[in-house]
C-alpha cells in the first residue's frame, strides 16, 4: 500500500481546492499533507502566502501518518479518503504574566477587566494588560471563588465567596474607582467553594463545604433580610458593618452526601453541580428538585458547561477529564475520556466560541488545550507555570468579541492562574494567547 | 453240543448240525426225553442235578437215590483221555453203527478194539448198583464199552459244572469288563463290518418328525436358545483397584533410565581431540568423584588387544548389588503440586478499588520530621505536628497551610476530636484551630468557658490551665500540665474524654481526661510495663492499652481486664482500632503487623511482614475495607482488610498497594499514616519534613 486515494475539502471558501480525488502516498504525514494544499493554492491564487493545516479524517485529528491512522481508526483504504482541513492553531505563546503576592484561587475574565481571587483573602481586579486596579477586601478568611455579575455603564456587579462561610455581593464604580460591599450572604455552615452567576444575571448559585447548594438573589437592594440568630458578639458586629446588608438564601438545594466543589448554570432554570461524593448532579432552580445524577467513580473537583456543544466537561482527582452529557437518561455516560494530566484536573473551561476546544489545569502545573476532535492527545501543552494551577478562564477579545463570524480573527487569551507557596512573595499568572486564524 | 444218544436221525460231524426234513418231531421227543431225566445221575440226598447243557431249569432235581445216567460221547472221550491212553479213532460216529460187529472202533495203531466181553444181564446190573460203593462214579464209556469209574477230580469237575461254575478251578469268572463294542462311533472301528444300507437311506421317521420341528420352529412355538451370558462368569478382581493406593498392586512401571550411548572418549582409540591433556587430568583428578563429568579417564590403545581388564569391574558389581539392595521397593508418592496452589486464593488487588494509588499531593511548610497527622472530621483539614515545635493545618484539596501555631516544644502526637460538634485538637494543649463552621467553634468555646469550679477542691494528678490572652489568641483554649513529657494522647469518640500517655516508668503512665469537668484521674494503680499507646474502643466503654509486648483490654465501667493480646513481636510501635471495634492491629520495631480479632483468639489472626524496617504507624479507614501502615522504609503499605459481619467469615486480608514517596532522613522514612475520614485516601507524614497525599 503505497498511495491512497483522497479527497480533500474545507468550509473555508478561501482555502477551497478543486473536489477532484488525488493520489497521495499513504505514509504521508500533516506536514506532506499541509505542502499538498499549500502547493495547490499557490496554482490556483498567485500571491497565496504558506499556511500550516491540520486535516480531520472522520472528524478525527491525523496525528500520525495517515495508513496508521486509517487503520487505527479502522477506515477502508479501498476507497476515496475525504480528508477535511482547517487552518493549524498556532502554539498559544504566553503573552503576560501578572505576579500576584500570593496563592490565585479563581480568576474570572470579563471583555475589560480580570478578576482574581486570592488566598490572602483579597481579591483584586486587573485590567487585561496586567495593571492591579483594584483590591477587594473585606473577608476575613481565603477568597475561595469570584464571579462577575454584570456591568451597567460605569457600575459593576461582582462576587467572591470565601471560606469564611460568606459570599459578598459588591459594587464597583469604574470611574471613580469605589468599591462598596452591598450584601453579605449568609447562611452556609462551611467554606463556600464555588459560586456560579445565572446567565440573566438575576440570581447566583454557591457550593460550600456543608454539602448545600444555596441560591442567592443578585440584585442588589437596599433592605437587609433578618437574620436568624443574632449574637451580640462586638467582632461580628463589626464585621456587619464592613460588608454590608445581610442577605440570606432563595432557596437550599440540598442532596450531596459531600462537599460541593463546583457549581454551573447550565441555562437560567439549571443548576449542575459537582462534588467529592463522586456525583454531578443537576437540580431545577424553579422547583428546587435534583432531576438527575452523574455517577463518576472519583471525587470532582470541576465542571465546566458549553452551551455550543451541550456538553459537560469534569476534572477529577483521577487525572482524567470527562465530558458528559447531561441530558441522557443514562446517568453514568462518559462520551469521552481526556487523558494525559498526572495529577489531580483543578480546573476546565469549554471555549465560550468554539464547541471543540477546552482547556484543563491540573496540580501537575500544567495547563492543556484539548480538541475533542483529538481525544487521544491534547492539542498543546502550556507548561509556564511553576507550581499547580488551580483555576483556569478564557478570555475573548474584547474589541472583537461582537462579530461572532467564522470569518473574523479571534484573540483568545487564556488565563491560566497559578499558585504559588507562601514564603515565595512573587509569583506570576500568565496570559496566553491563541491564534485562531480558522 | 448234546445229541440224543438214541435218536437215529441226528448226525452230527463236527460243530455242524444237520437236520433231516421230516425229522424235527423225532427230535422232540428227544429233548423231551432229555427233559424228562434221560440223563439223569444218581446222587445223593439233596444232590441237584443240572442237565450238561446248562439250560434246563433247576426244578429238573432228580430226587431218587439210584438213577442211571448218561453222558454224551464227548464227555465220555473226554474223561477216557484223562483215564487211560485207550483211543478210538472212529470219531464221532454213533456207536450203534458198531452194534452188530465184535470190535467197537480201531486204535491208534489201526488194530481193532474189541468189545469187552459184557455178560451182565439186568439183574448183575442191578445187584451191582446195589453192591458196588463207586457204582455212583461208574459211567459206560461207548466208544470203549468199557465202565469207567470216575476219579474225584473228574467228580468235582462234574459237580463244578453241574452247579453253573467254570470247570477250571483257576479260572476267575469276574474279571474286570472290557466293553469292546459301545456305542461311540470310533475312528478305527474294531470291526470292518461295512455300514448298514439303512445308513444311507433317509429316515422317512426321522424326516416327518424334522418337518414337524420346522413346522414348529415356524410358527414360533420353539424358540431359539439363549446364548448363555458369559460375560457375567468372569471379572477382573483388580480392576477397580486404586493404582496409588499403597497396598495397591504394583502395577506402576518405571522404565529404566536409558544410558547414554557410549561416545568417542569411551573408545579403546579415540580421537586425539578427547583425549584430556596434563592440565586435565589433574583437575579431573583433584575434582571430587561426584561432580567429575567424566567418570573415568580416556586413554589410547593401539590395538583391542591391549586394553587390559577392567579394573572397577569387581567394584561396580559390588555397588550394583547395594543399588539393587537399597533400591526402593515402593516408589516414593511425590506431593505433585504446584506451589502456586498453596498460596491461598486472594481477589485481585484491582477487584479491590479503591484504595490509593499515586501520590497526588506532597503538604511542605514543616522544617523538621513530621511526627504526628491529624484528619478533621469533615476530611477538609489536616492538622499535623512537628518537630519544629510547631502545629500546621493544612487545606487537604489544595496543599496550603492555613495556619501555624508554636507550642513550646516537639509535638509527638495530635488528634483531631473526633466529634464533628465540637472544633479542638488535642496536642498537650487543647487548640482551636479556627477551621470549621463558626457556629462550631463559637459554641466549643464557649464549652470551655462554661466550666464551672466545683466547690470542692480534689486532688487532680496534673494540672489545667487556661491560656492567657495572647495565647488564647493563638487557638490554645486548655493547657493540660502533665509532670512528664506525653507520648500520645488520643480522644473518646464522643470528644469529651481524652486519654494521654506519659513516658514515665511509675503507675502513672496513663491518664484519662474529661475535658467538660476538667478533671484527670489515673486508671491503673499498677505499673504493668511500658505503654506504648493507648486508645478507646470505638463504640463499647473499652480501653486498649498497649504495652511493649501485649495489648491489654479494660472494661471501663467494670473496671477489670478483659483480654489480654499477645502480639508475638518484641515492641509495639503503633495500635488502631478497626471502626466495627472487634478487630485491631498493632504495629511494631521488628517490622511486623499483627492483625487480632477479638472474637477470635487472644494471638494474632494474621501476622503481616511486608514491611523492610520498622513500624511506625497504622491506620483504619472509616468507611472503607483499608488500612494502612507506615514504616521506616520509607514506604506506606495499604492493604484491603474487610471485616464481614458473619462471624463466621475470617476477615480478609490483601495486599493491595505499596506507596511510596518518602525520602530516608536519619534513617526514618514515615512516621504516621492516617485516613481520610471520607475518600479512599492515605496520608502519610514522613521524617524528610512533608506530609504526602496518596489517592
Amino acid at each position: 500500500m503505497s498511495q491512497l486515494q483522497v479527497r480533500f475539502f474545507t468550509e473555508n471558501a478561501k482555502y477551497k481546492v478543486d473536489d477532484v480525488p488525488f493520489s497521495i502516498p499513504a505514509a504521508s504525514q500533516v506536514q506532506d499533507l499541509s505542502n499538498i494544499i499549500n502547493k495547490l493554492l499557490e496554482a490556483k491564487h498567485t500571491g497565496h502566502s504558506n499556511v500550516e493545516f491540520d486535516f480531520l479524517v472522520r472528524g478525527n485529528f491525523l496525528r500520525t501518518s495517515l495508513v496508521n491512522h486509517m487503520e487505527a481508526e479502522g477506515i477502508s483504504t479501498e476507497e476515496v479518503v475525504e480528508i477535511e482541513y482547517v487552518q493549524r492553531f498556532m502554539a498559544p505563546q504566553p503573552e503576560e504574566c501578572i505576579m500576584h503576592d500570593d496563592w490565585i484561587s479563581s480568576v474570572d475574565t470579563e471583555s475589560e477587566w480580570i478578576l482574581t481571587g486570592s488566598y490572602d483573602k483579597t481579591a483584586r481586579i486587573w485590567t487585561q494588560e496586567g495593571k492591579a486596579v483594584m483590591t477587594v477586601a473585606g473577608h476575613t478568611d481565603v477568597v475561595k471563588d469570584v464571579a462577575w455579575v454584570k456591568r451597567d455603564g460605569v457600575t459593576s456587579l461582582l462576587l467572591t465567596s470565601s471560606m469564611d462561610q460568606t459570599a459578598i455581593l459588591w459594587e464597583w464604580n469604574v470611574e471613580r474607582n469605589k468599591l462598596k460591599a452591598r450584601h453579605c450572604c449568609r447562611g452556609h455552615a462551611g467554606s463556600v467553594d464555588s459560586i456560579a452567576v445565572s446567565p440573566n444575571q438575576t440570581k447566583f448559585c454557591s457550593g460550600s463545604w456543608d454539602k448545600m447548594l444555596k441560591i442567592w438573589s443578585a440584585v442588589p437592594t437596599d433592605k437587609e433580610d433578618e437574620l436568624e440568630e443574632q449574637r451580640d458578639r462586638p467582632r461580628k458586629k463589626q464585621k456587619t458593618e464592613q460588608m454590608g446588608l445581610t442577605r440570606t438564601p432563595i432557596m437550599t438545594l440540598s442532596g450531596h452526601i459531600e462537599a460541593v466543589s463546583s457549581v454551573l448554570w447550565s441555562d437560567n432554570e439549571e443548576v449542575c453541580s459537582a462534588s467529592w461524593d463522586h456525583t454531578i448532579r443537576l437540580w431545577d432552580v424553579e422547583t428546587g428538585n435534583m432531576k438527575s445524577t452523574l455517577t463518576g467513580s472519583k471525587v470532582f473537583n470541576c465542571i465546566s458547561y458549553s452551551p455550543l456543544c451541550r456538553r459537560l466537561a469534569s476534572g477529577s482527582t483521577d487525572r482524567h477529564v470527562r465530558l458528559w452529557d447531561p441530558r441522557s437518561k443514562d446517568g453514568s455516560l462518559v462520551l469521552l475520556s481526556l487523558t494525559s494530566h498526572t495529577g489531580w484536573v483543578t480546573a476546565v473551561r469549554w471555549s465560550p466560541s468554539n464547541e471543540q476546544q477546552l482547556i484543563s489545569g491540573s496540580l501537575d502545573c500544567v495547563v492543556k488545550l484539548w480538541d475533542t476532535r483529538s481525544c487521544k492527545a491534547p492539542l498543546y501543552d502550556m507548561a509556564a507555570h511553576e507550581d499547580k494551577v488551580l483555576c483556569v478562564d478564557w478570555r475573548e477579545d474584547g474589541v472583537r468579541a461582537q462579530h461572532a463570524n467564522r470569518l473574523a480573527n479571534f484573540v483568545y487569551i487564556n488565563l491560566s492562574i497559578l499558585l504559588k507557596e507562601t514564603f515565595s512573595v512573587q509569583f506570576p499568572y500568565a496570559l496566553w494567547t491563541i491564534l485562531d486564524c480558522g | 453240543m448234546i445229541v440224543e444218544a438214541s435218536s437215529p436221525t441226528i448226525r452230527q460231524h463236527g460243530s455242524s448240525r444237520v437236520m433231516v426234513p421230516g425229522m424235527e418231531h423225532l427230535l422232540r421227543p428227544a429233548r423231551h426225553f432229555l427233559s424228562d431225566g434221560s440223563f439223569s445221575v444218581q446222587y445223593p440226598v439233596g444232590y441237584t442235578v443240572f442237565s450238561p447243557r446248562l439250560t434246563l431249569p433247576l426244578s429238573r432235581v432228580m430226587n431218587s437215590q439210584a438213577c442211571a445216567f448218561r453222558l454224551s460221547t464227548f464227555h465220555l472221550y473226554f474223561l477216557k483221555s484223562l483215564s487211560e491212553d485207550i483211543r478210538n479213532t472212529v470219531g464221532n460216529v454213533p456207536m450203534e453203527w458198531y452194534q452188530d460187529y465184535p470190535h467197537i472202533g480201531y486204535d491208534l495203531e489201526g488194530k481193532k478194539i474189541f468189545k469187552p466181553i459184557r455178560n451182565k444181564d439186568e439183574l448183575d446190573e442191578f445187584l451191582d448198583k446195589m453192591e458196588n460203593p463207586d457204582y455212583w462214579r461208574t459211567v459206560h464209556d461207548k466208544m470203549t464199552s468199557t465202565d469207567i469209574r470216575l476219579t474225584d477230580e473228574q467228580i468235582s469237575l462234574v459237580h463244578r459244572l453241574q452247579s453253573g461254575q467254570f470247570g477250571d478251578v483257576n479260572f476267575n469268572e469276574y474279571e474286570p469288563y472290557i466293553d469292546f463294542f459301545s456305542g461311540e462311533t470310533m475312528i478305527h472301528p474294531v470291526t470292518n463290518r461295512p455300514q448298514d444300507k439303512r445308513s444311507f437311506i433317509p429316515s422317512l421317521i426321522e424326516k416327518e418328525k424334522v418337518s414337524k420341528m420346522v413346522h414348529a420352529i415356524k410358527m414360533g412355538w420353539i424358540k431359539p436358545r439363549k446364548p448363555k451370558e458369559s460375560d457375567l462368569q468372569f471379572y477382573d478382581l483388580w480392576a477397580k483397584e486404586d493404582p496409588n493406593a499403597i497396598l495397591g498392586r504394583h502395577k506402576m512401571h518405571v522404565p529404566a533410565p536409558k544410558m547414554k550411548l557410549p561416545g568417542h572418549e569411551e573408545s579403546y582409540n579415540p580421537p586425539p581431540e578427547y583425549l584430556l591433556t596434563e592440565e586435565e587430568r589433574l583437575a579431573w583428578e583433584q575434582q571430587d568423584p561426584e561432580d567429575r563429568k567424566l567418570s573415568f579417564l580416556p586413554q589410547k590403545f593401539s590395538c583391542l588387544r591391549s586394553v587390559p581388564a577392567y579394573s572397577r569391574f569387581i567394584h561396580e558389581r559390588f555397588e550394583r548389588c547395594l543399588d539393587l539392595y537399597l533400591c526402593p521397593r515402593q516408589r516414593k508418592m511425590r506431593v505433585n503440586v504446584d506451589p502456586e496452589d498453596l498460596i491461598p486464593k486472594l481477589p485481585k488487588p484491582r477487584d479491590l478499588q479503591p484504595f490509593p494509588t499515586i501520590q497526588s499531593l506532597i503538604y511542605r511548610g514543616h522544617s523538621s520530621l513530621v511526627r504526628c497527622i491529624s484528619l478533621s472530621p469533615s476530611g477538609q483539614w489536616l492538622a499535623s505536628g512537628s518537630d519544629d515545635c510547631t502545629v500546621r493545618l493544612w487545606e487537604v484539596s489544595t496543599g496550603r497551610c492555613m495556619k501555624t501555631v508554636e507550642v513550646g516544644g516537639a509535638v509527638r502526637s495530635i488528634v483531631w476530636n473526633p466529634n464533628p460538634a465540637i472544633c479542638l485538637v488535642a496536642v498537650l494543649v487543647l487548640l482551636n484551630p479556627y477551621l470549621a463552621d463558626k457556629l462550631v467553634y463559637n459554641a466549643t468555646d464557649q464549652l470551655i468557658a462554661s466550666y464551672v469550679e466545683p466547690e470542692e477542691e480534689r486532688p487532680q494528678p496534673v494540672q489545667w490551665q487556661v491560656p492567657e490572652i495572647e495565647d488564647s489568641d493563638k487557638g490554645f483554649r486548655l493547657i493540660i500540665t502533665h509532670p512528664k513529657s506525653v507520648k500520645q494522647v488520643t480522644w473518646h469518640s464522643k470528644g469529651d474524654y481524652l486519654a494521654s500517655v506519659l513516658s514515665d516508668n511509675s503507675n502513672m503512665q496513663v491518664l484519662i481526661h474529661q475535658v467538660s469537668k476538667r478533671r484527670s484521674q489515673n486508671p491503673f494503680r499498677k505499673n504493668k510495663g511500658l505503654v506504648q499507646c493507648v486508645s478507646f474502643h470505638p463504640i463499647r466503654p473499652y480501653f486498649f492499652v498497649a504495652s511493649q509486648r501485649c495489648v491489654r483490654v479494660y472494661n471501663l465501667i467494670k473496671q477489670e481486664l478483659m483480654k489480654k493480646l499477645m502480639a508475638n513481636c518484641k515492641w509495639i510501635s503503633s495500635m488502631a482500632i478497626h471502626p466495627g471495634g472487634d478487630n485491631v492491629i498493632c504495629g511494631s520495631y521488628d517490622s511486623r503487623l499483627s492483625w487480632f480479632d477479638l472474637d477470635l483468639s487472644t494471638k494474632p489472626y494474621k501476622v503481616l511482614r511486608h514491611h523492610k524496617k520498622a513500624l511506625r504507624g497504622v491506620a483504619f479507614h472509616k468507611n472503607y475495607p483499608l488500612f494502612a501502615s507506615g514504616s521506616d522504609d520509607g514506604s506506606v503499605i495499604v492493604c484491603h482488610g474487610m471485616v464481614y459481619n458473619d462471624l463466621l467469615q475470617n476477615p480478609l486480608i490483601v495486599p493491595v498497594k505499596v506507596l511510596k514517596g518518602h525520602t530516608l532522613t536519619h534513617n526514618l522514612g514515615v512516621l504516621d499514616v492516617a485516613f481520610h475520614p471520607t475518600q479512599p485516601w492515605v496520608f502519610s507524614s514522613g521524617a524528610d519534613a512533608t506530609i504526602r497525599l496518596f489517592t
